[in-house]
């Protein structure tokens, strides 16, 4: 089944265009990446899927429910991760990750199996009972990762899942990525400026340059066909014709 | 060491200047509310004046003696415009002085000149009427016993004393109109400020809840989630509900035992209900005042998250939420010193039409028994605040919650450029 499927997306920011006629499909069980420079209009396609924003024109469809008409039902089946997200300060690791979870749990047996879960995905131990306002960048971002995934979306939307991680949190973030899609057969939408994090995470990506799409596949497939060592180069090839 | 000061002393003003709290709160506010203060104040000066200087008394003179005809020359002299009031006895004078719609009534009881020709102490009484209508009342009354003192001056020593009453609501109170006019510094000026702070406070409180989600980054996960957007708002404005809720009940806690603390200075024996006379606030009363205050704030409160959702920031939302405190302020000066009535018709349709106004309006209402003006206050304030949340509700479900935002930079702008 056809998990995302965005169809000629525009989105135009007064007299900014930052989508001009986007298109691609994700297929359910896949990891798919958007990548591109800052300002290539990433995390606006996110946020119209996430259905935080509305598409100027276009169609997207998130497992066969319309963006606009069906936001709602959307709703309950992603999780979204936004670039920079905060928790609130002042409550613990445990009390935020118990809020979240009752939003998307059916009942209280289902929302504590989560948070052990998201305790398990953060690894932050011990520290998940002291206020949020006391957590490093890091942290924070591992303690929101797990809030993302722990409810077992359809489909995850993670905006730079790894930044502002060292090596060591990102590679167990990637990890736990990997397994969710895995043992839960959980579709990611990622993006991420860091292509090689990408080259490492995604089935299938997809190269944003100016709100558009300038080349896609699976990254050895992409490498091959522009003679190319990663996907960064890939990515400075194709960008400089686009 | 003059030339680091001299580079940290231009930062800090600079960075002063343009923090556009400062600006409104130093040089805008000012600018707006001490005019309007003025203007009040010259008009509350004015009437006081004129009170002051065409002083007109009735007088019941009961004597009919060669005192008491010195007593009312005195008066005249003095500058007083004295009206005889024929009558049979004090109860008949007190009505007919208020059907020549008079303030102040003079009684000068049988006996007078004799009392003062044997040298024993005579009395003489005064009643005036206590509307409630404002400050500039009190200082109506404090005349008339400044002319008799002045007459007393001219007689000394001393030769009669006089008995100080309060008309309220037709009926002769012996409360002197100075203990009454405490009652007025409770109506006239603790009410308004005490509603003001509650309602700033309010509407900071619920600024600050919107504008912390845009700061802190938490809204955009908040927004994805399969939560109910009128939900979110709800639950935004119920838990400043609570908390202005918990507002109204310090403020009529506060209220009612600063009403006890007042009657305490009039003597218990001279047995008056002062609750019938209109006094102090019946249940009811209390009732509305409490309803009053709730939907005012709950509009206000509503009002500070639709516009704080603008902006980016808390430090914005705080500056943005500033520039309604003039709706505030301006009511509370204006009902400090001055009854709606006595106001010009385009200041009073203002007044009405601020929301923030009738929090005021109700609690002087509820001592003079207008229940109307307090119900219409709170119909009012009621759709105007359905009006706001109908609002605030298309506001959160669109995606400008998201993308509209009011930065310090453009507030600063917005004001260069005006």
């Amino acid at each position: 089944m056809v998990a995302v499927e965005v169809n000629d997306l525009i989105k135009v920011f007064g007299k900014i265009q930052a989508l001009d006629g986007l298109s691609f499909k994700v297929e359910e069980g896949e990891i798919y990446g958007l990548i591109g420079p800052n300002g290539a209009g990433k995390t606006t396609a996110l946020r119209i899927i996430a259905t935080l924003l509305l598409p100027t024109s276009g169609r997207v469809e998130v497992f066969g429910l319309n963006v606009v008409k069906e936001a709602e039902e959307i709703r309950k089946i992603i999780s979204y991760l936004p670039e920079e997200a905060g928790a609130y300060k002042n409550l613990s690791g445990i009390e935020y990750l118990r809020f979240m979870a009752s939003f998307s749990a059916r009942d209280k047996k289902e929302a504590e199996a989560m948070v052990r879960d998201a305790i398990e995905i953060s690894g932050l131990g011990e520290r998940l009972n002291n206020r949020i306002k006391t957590y490093s960048k890091g942290m924070k971002r591992r303690l929101l990762a797990a809030r993302a995934l722990m409810i077992k979306p359809k489909l995850a939307i993670l905006d730079e899942p790894t930044s502002g991680l060292d090596v060591v949190h990102s590679f167990h973030v990637r990890n736990i990525i990997r397994r969710y899609v895995k043992e839960f057969g959980v579709t990611v939408l990622l993006s991420s400026h860091n292509m090689l994090e990408v080259e490492y995470l995604c089935d299938r990506v997809a190269l944003i340059h100016k709100g558009k799409i300038v080349a896609e596949g699976k990254p050895e497939e992409l490498k091959a066909e522009h003679k190319a060592e990663n996907l960064e180069e890939v990515f400075v090839k194709v960008a400089g014709h686009a | 060491m003059l030339r680091d000061l001299k580079a940290i002393v231009s930062k800090e003003v600079k960075e002063l200047v343009r923090d556009p709290r400062i600006l409104l709160g130093m040089i805008i506010v000012p600018v707006i509310i001490f005019p309007i203060m003025g203007a009040v104040m010259q008009s509350v000066f004015t009437q006081v004046q004129e009170g002051i200087k065409n002083v007109t008394v009735g007088v019941a003179d009961f004597d009919h003696d060669n005192w008491s005809q010195i007593l009312i020359e005195n008066l005249t002299r003095l500058g007083a415009n004295v009206i005889p009031i024929e009558a049979d006895n004090e109860i008949e004078a007190i009505q007919q002085m208020q059907e020549y719609n008079l303030t102040d009534l003079i009684v000068i009881p049988n006996g007078f000149s004799q009392n003062i020709t044997e040298e024993k102490k005579a009395q003489l009484k005064i009643y005036s009427v206590y509307k409630g209508s404002g400050m500039v009342e009190s200082a109506r009354s404090e005349a008339i016993s400044s002319l008799i003192e002045t007459i007393k001056r001219i007689w000394s020593p001393d030769p009669f004393i006089v008995s100080e009453n309060s008309v309220v609501k037709g009926q002769p109170v012996p409360i002197p109109p100075s203990t009454l006019s405490s009652l007025a510094m409770s109506q006239y000026i603790v009410t308004p400020i005490a509603i003001a702070i509650i309602i700033v406070m309010a509407m900071q409180l619920a600024a600050t809840s919107v504008a912390s989600e845009k700061e802190e980054k938490t809204l955009e996960t908040l927004l994805s989630l399969p939560i109910n957007r009128f939900t979110i708002l709800m639950g935004k404005l119920f838990g400043s509900i609570i908390v202005a809720l918990i507002g109204a009940v310090a403020y009529l806690i506060g209220f009612t035992y600063y009403m006890d603390s007042i009657f305490t200075l009039i003597p218990t024996e001279i047995g008056v209900d002062l609750a019938e006379l209109g006094l102090t606030p019946t249940p009811l009363g209390y009732v509305l005042m409490g309803i009053s205050l709730f939907v005012s704030l709950l509009s206000a409160l509503a009002l500070a998250v639709v516009i704080s959702a603008f902006t980016e920031d808390v430090r914005s939302a705080q500056a943005i939420v500033g520039y309604i405190y003039p709706l505030i302020f301006i009511p509370m000066f204006l009902l400090m010193y001055l009854d709606v009535s006595s106001l010009s018709l385009p200041l009073q349709i203002l007044i009405f039409a601020i929301p923030y106004s009738h929090p005021i309006l109700t609690a002087r209402a509820a001592i003079t028994g207008d229940y109307t003006i307090a119900i219409g206050g709170i119909i009012y304030v009621s759709i105007f605040t359905v009006a706001i949340l109908y609002v605030a509700a298309r506001f959160f479900a669109t995606e400008k919650v998201l993308t509209a935002r009011i930065k310090l930079r453009k507030l600063r702008k917005a004001k260069e450029e005006g």
